[in-house]
Order: structure tokens, then sequence, then C-alpha cells
């Protein structure tokens, strides 16, 4: 789904100039700024709390092996309370930590392949194509892209059943959350590329590359994706924060997997037992926290690789 | 040169909305339980009931082009077919979407007041105490969902200091004494969702705004203007805030599809008895007729929003019109 940063880097990125900074040379200039690297930071604690959840807070606690009281108050063994279970909420958001990473990560992918690779060639092969292309594109950005990610993601459940099949570790059903993301937020990254690679088919190098006889797969292939490559990293990161949103406002109306629960399925949980009209605010606060974090830190870097890739940018006075 | 622009306009949009229409039909034939299929499962349907189920989509004959433009008519007429439990979705969409346009109308019109000043003046004042904490505070509010922001309100303001009802748009059985009396408990239920919706909205409005005044700040005529000795006040006022609305007006129409999405997650919390909260009704009863429906309708709004705002711009925009 675009975010308005999205659609605000896309206006910008139309004008920005191509420099091929290593990304090693990319990460030091990063870390130097404040932004960058307290984003960094906050992107590289929750990894860990997502590669090792077990290690920190044990197995992920379910009705049989809960201990706590239903709803209890944050006292000395539960740190944070527990939910209407007995379950302890450390041990449940941390868990949840996994989930919404890996759905988030695995989103990302699909959504930046997709919209580097039709980008390129929209751009690169230009006329009618490009111009059909970015029809659907502009479908995409226009359209309430949620409410169809609602529909498609039960409709692709239905279809597919959402038995016990794991991949990468995650449900089935929630796998289909991360096809479903992909498949709605592609438009923003392709147009993103588009502009740049519109730009650099006009270069030198490239009309070099078309007299010695090169063909257009080959182009596209060494001459531009290389050149776009930085682009797609710094639109990635933000693609990512849209998509930890989009999977949390999923489970919230109640897509989530009770068995894999990512923060938004625990926010949905809190909503239906009501906890903030109990007072129970120990049930929703943490997980909020997390993706507030999460998507503060991941809009953080993403704005700043912006930066830092955009000279137009830099400010001047 | 006008008369051109407007006629490209127009015609995207109807090709957006065409395109809308057969995604919609698509997801009507793709979906498991197909029209026919919905009615087979409750069991208080007679077979004469999924004959003419058949007979009105003309599910013997071929998808295309005989189903496919039976599903064409009725949408043309208005006619989304049957939920569920055998009630017209339209009656149901037109029973639901009022408490929806009340809550994001008012929500947006806050939302547009205090984000566009609040952009415009840290834009301004870039570097400033006012800057850092407005985009600061602006970048927070966009990474955080809507329905979150609704959570905390009714935990702080309902359940701890009870100043406000937690749920639905009146209170339920009470008889009023006067619409004076109604008013005011309409406005009691609203306060918190209509809250939740404008800080929600507040922070992007604030940051495609800062951007833009920023940008507009940089343009020669902006240092023509300096160098002419004129006021920063009215630098501001005459020279760099109309133009930098103007993108701004484009993005906030662009984004709207996805702004609706976050602001009908609020009606959950709330129980606002709107499209958000019809929405999570029809996910849980599976009920695919409803959810087309739904999409048609706020796919179509966004559309002709998006028109709209294409429209003035090109009204205050000569440049566009080309």
């Amino acid at each position: 789904m675009t975010t308005p940063l999205a659609a605000a880097e896309g206006l910008a990125a139309g004008r920005t100039g191509t420099r091929l900074a290593s990304p090693s040379h990319l990460l030091r200039r990063l870390v130097r700024r404040p932004d960058g690297l307290i984003g960094l930071f906050v992107l590289v604690t929750f990894a860990v709390l997502a590669i090792i959840p077990d290690l920190i807070v044990g197995p992920l606690q379910t009705a049989i092996t809960a201990e706590g009281p239903r709803l209890g108050a944050p006292s000395a063994v539960n740190l944070l309370g527990t939910d209407e279970l007995g379950r302890d909420i450390v041990n449940l958001t941390v868990h949840a930590t996994r989930i919404s990473m890996v759905i988030g990560l695995l989103a990302t992918i699909i959504t930046v392949f997709i919209g580097a690779f039709l980008g390129i060639v929209s751009g690169y092969v230009g006329g009618r194509l490009d111009a059909a292309l970015m029809r659907i594109a502009d479908f995409f950005l226009v359209i309430p892209t949620f409410v169809l990610a609602i529909i498609l993601t039960s409709i692709i459940r239905d279809l597919a059943g959402s038995g016990a099949r794991e991949v990468f570790g995650i449900r089935f059903g929630l796998i289909a959350i991360v096809f479903v993301i992909g498949i709605t937020s592609w438009s923003s990254t392709a147009r993103i590329i588009r502009s740049q690679t519109l730009s650099l088919r006009e270069r030198a190098f490239v009309d070099r590359a078309r007299v010695i006889g090169a063909g257009g797969g080959h182009i596209m292939r060494r001459h531009i994706l290389p050149n776009v490559i930085n682009l797609i990293v710094a639109n990635a990161v933000l693609v990512f924060a849209g998509a930890v949103l989009t999977e949390t406002t999923l489970s919230f109306v109640g897509l989530g997997d009770p068995f894999q629960p990512s923060w938004g399925q625990l926010l949905d949980a809190a909503r239906e037992v009501g906890a903030p009209s109990l007072g129970a605010w120990w049930y929703f606060v943490p997980p909020g926290l997390c993706i507030i974090l999460v998507v503060f830190a991941f809009t953080l870097v993403g704005s700043a690789l912006d930066d830092l890739l955009n000279p137009k940018r830099a400010p001047r006075r | 040169m006008r008369s051109n622009y407007l006629a490209r306009r127009i015609g995207t949009a109807i090709f957006t909305i065409v395109l809308i229409v057969i995604v919609n039909f698509g997801l009507f034939r793709m979906m498991p339980g197909s029209p026919e299929r919905v009615l087979s499962r409750n069991p208080n349907v007679t077979p004469e009931l999924i004959a003419a189920t058949r007979a009105r989509w003309g599910l013997d004959k071929p998808v295309f082009p005989d189903q496919f433009v039976r599903y064409l008519a009725a949408t043309v007429q208005g006619d989304l077919g049957f939920s569920f439990r055998g009630r017209p979705v339209v009656d149901i969409l037109a029973q639901r979407i009022w408490p929806t346009v009340i809550l994001f109308g008012l929500g947006e019109l806050v939302a547009i007041v205090i984000g566009l000043a609040l952009g415009a003046y840290s834009g301004w004042r870039r570097g400033g105490p006012i800057d850092y904490l407005g985009n600061g505070l602006s970048l927070i509010l966009y990474s955080t969902p809507y329905f979150l922001i609704g959570m905390a309100l009714l935990l702080v303001f309902a359940t701890g200091l009870g100043w406000f009802p937690t749920y639905g748009m009146m209170t339920a059985g009470a008889t009023h004494a006067g619409p004076i009396d109604a008013l005011v408990d309409f406005l009691a239920h609203i306060a918190l969702p209509l809250t939740a919706v404008s800080i929600g909205l507040i922070g992007q409005y604030a940051i495609v705004m800062r951007a833009s005044v920023v940008e507009t700040l940089s343009e020669d005529y902006v240092t023509t203007a300096r160098a002419m000795g004129l006021s920063d006040g009215r630098i501001l006022r005459h020279h760099a805030l109309p133009n930098a609305l103007l993108p701004t007006v484009t993005l906030i129409a662009i984004n709207l599809g996805y702004i609706i999405a976050g602001a009908i997650t609020v009606e959950i919390v709330f129980n606002w008895p709107g499209l958000g909260t019809l929405t999570v009704e029809a996910l849980s009863a599976r009920d695919y007729g409803i959810l087309q429906g739904i999409f048609l309708l706020l796919s179509v709004a966004v559309v002709l929003a998006n028109l709209v705002a294409d429209l003035v711009y090109g009204l205050l925009d000569p440049r566009v019109r080309a």
C-alpha cells in the first residue's frame, strides 16, 4: 500500500542524480547521521528479538502452558501482566516480533521485486507497454488497496485452505497476507524505479552498450540495475515500514493467526476482550509501542538513505 | 488546451472505474462462494431461490461475455447483489455510509486545518524548536496505526477519566428530551473517534506540507522576493504558501485510499456503526457480497475525489493544463 511518505519520495526521486556509492560506503555515511544511527540501533535490537525469542523469554506460551492469572496486572513474575488466558505479555510480545518482522520482510522482498522489475522494464522498453503498466500502477496507487487486500486474503485462504503447512516457519494463512501485500503495494516502487530508468536510458554508457550490440535484457541487468540498486534499497526500507503497518491493520480486522500471534493479532485480541475499557493497558501498550518504534525506525533510516542518495535534498541556505 | 486537460482527467477516471468494476467482477467469479454457493450455505434458502439466482446472474451461460454483461448492467443500475442474510447490499451500505462520512469528513477537516498550518510553520521556521518538535511528533504519529491512537484515547479519557462514553454513536436505548439533548449525546460519542482520526491524519499532512514549503522556499522567485526587500510574512503568504499548497492537494487526494483504510479501523475500536465495523462484521461472516460492495463504493469515491482534486489543481495552476 502506498504511504504518503513513499509518494513524497516518489516526487523527489524523479530528480535524483545517479551516484554510484557502494553499499558499505552508504552504510558508513548512514551511521554518521543521528537519525540513521538511532534508526539502525532500534532495528538491530528488534532483529535480535526476532531471531532468538526462545533464548530471551522461553518458548511461546499457549493456553495450556500459561501459568499467570487471567488478565493480571504487571507484577514481579509477569513484568507486563498477562492476557485473558494467563499468558505472559512479555513472552507474547517478543514472540510476535518474529512473526511481524518475518511477514514484513517477505512482503517487502516480493513488493520490491515486482516493483523494481516492472519499473525497469517499463522505463527501458517504453512505448505502449510503459503506458499500460503505469496505468495499472496508478490504479493500485489510487484505489483503497486495504479493502482489496482484505478480500484477496480471505479468498486465498478459502481457496487454498489455511491448514498447518508452513513456509519459513510461518503458517500458510499468514503467507497469504505476504502475497497480498506484495500484489497490492508494488506500484510506488515501480514508479520511482521507472523514473530513474528513464533518465539512465539516455546516458552515454547505455548508448555505447547498445551500439556494441547488447540486447535489452543485458542492458537492463548489467547497466540499469546496478545504477538503481541503491534507490531500490532506500525504497525497500520504506516499503518495510508500510508492510509492517499493513500486516498490523489486516491482523487487527481479524485476519491474523491466533496460533502465531503478530503484534497486530495481539492488538486484535486485546480489543476483543475489551482491554481498553477494562483498563488493561499492559495488554495493548507493549505490542503497540513495538509497532510504533519499528515503523518509526524504518522511516528514519529510509528518509536518511533518501537524503544521502538525493543531492537536491541536502540542506542549503 | 483547457478542454483537453479536462477530457484527459475524466478519461483517466472513467478508465480507473472500469478497471475497478472488472476487478470486482473477477473477484466475484474467483471467490469460493460464487453467488449461488453463498446462498446454498443458508439453510432457509429454497431451490427456487437458487434457480432464480442462477438465472439472475446468468450462471448457466459462459463467464464472458454473458455473465459479465449481466454483472455490468446490474452494477450500473446500483444492484450490488445480496448479502449472506439475503438483504440487498445497497441497502446495507446506504445505512452504514453516513456514520463514516460524518466521522471521516469532520476528521479530515480538522486534520487539514491543523496539519497544514503546523506543516507550513515548521517548514517556514526550519530548524526551529517548533519544527523539531512538530516534525518528530508528526513522524511518530505517522508510524502509529490509527486504531492504536483510538485505543489509547479510549483507555485514558473514557475508561480512566470517564469523560466520554466508550462505544456507539448514541447512548443505546436512551430517549432524548429534544434535538439539543440528542446532539449533546452524539457529540459526546463522536469526540474520541474524531480526535483519533484527526490526530492520525495530522502527522501525514504536516509532513507533506512541510516538505512542500521547504522546497518552495528554495525556488528562485522566493529569493527574488527576498532581494526585493519584501517582509518575511508577505513572502510566506503571497509567494510560498499558494505554490506549496498545490502539490499538497494532489498528495492528499492520491493518499485518500490509504487514509480511508486507516480511518475505518478507528470505528472498530469505538464500535462506531460505519463502514469500518461493517467490514469486520462481513469479514467474520465471510460475506463477500458486502465486502465487494464496500470495495466498489470506496474505490469509486476515491477516484471521484481524485478527479475533483485534479480539476481544482488545473484551475489553480495553469502549467499543468498544457
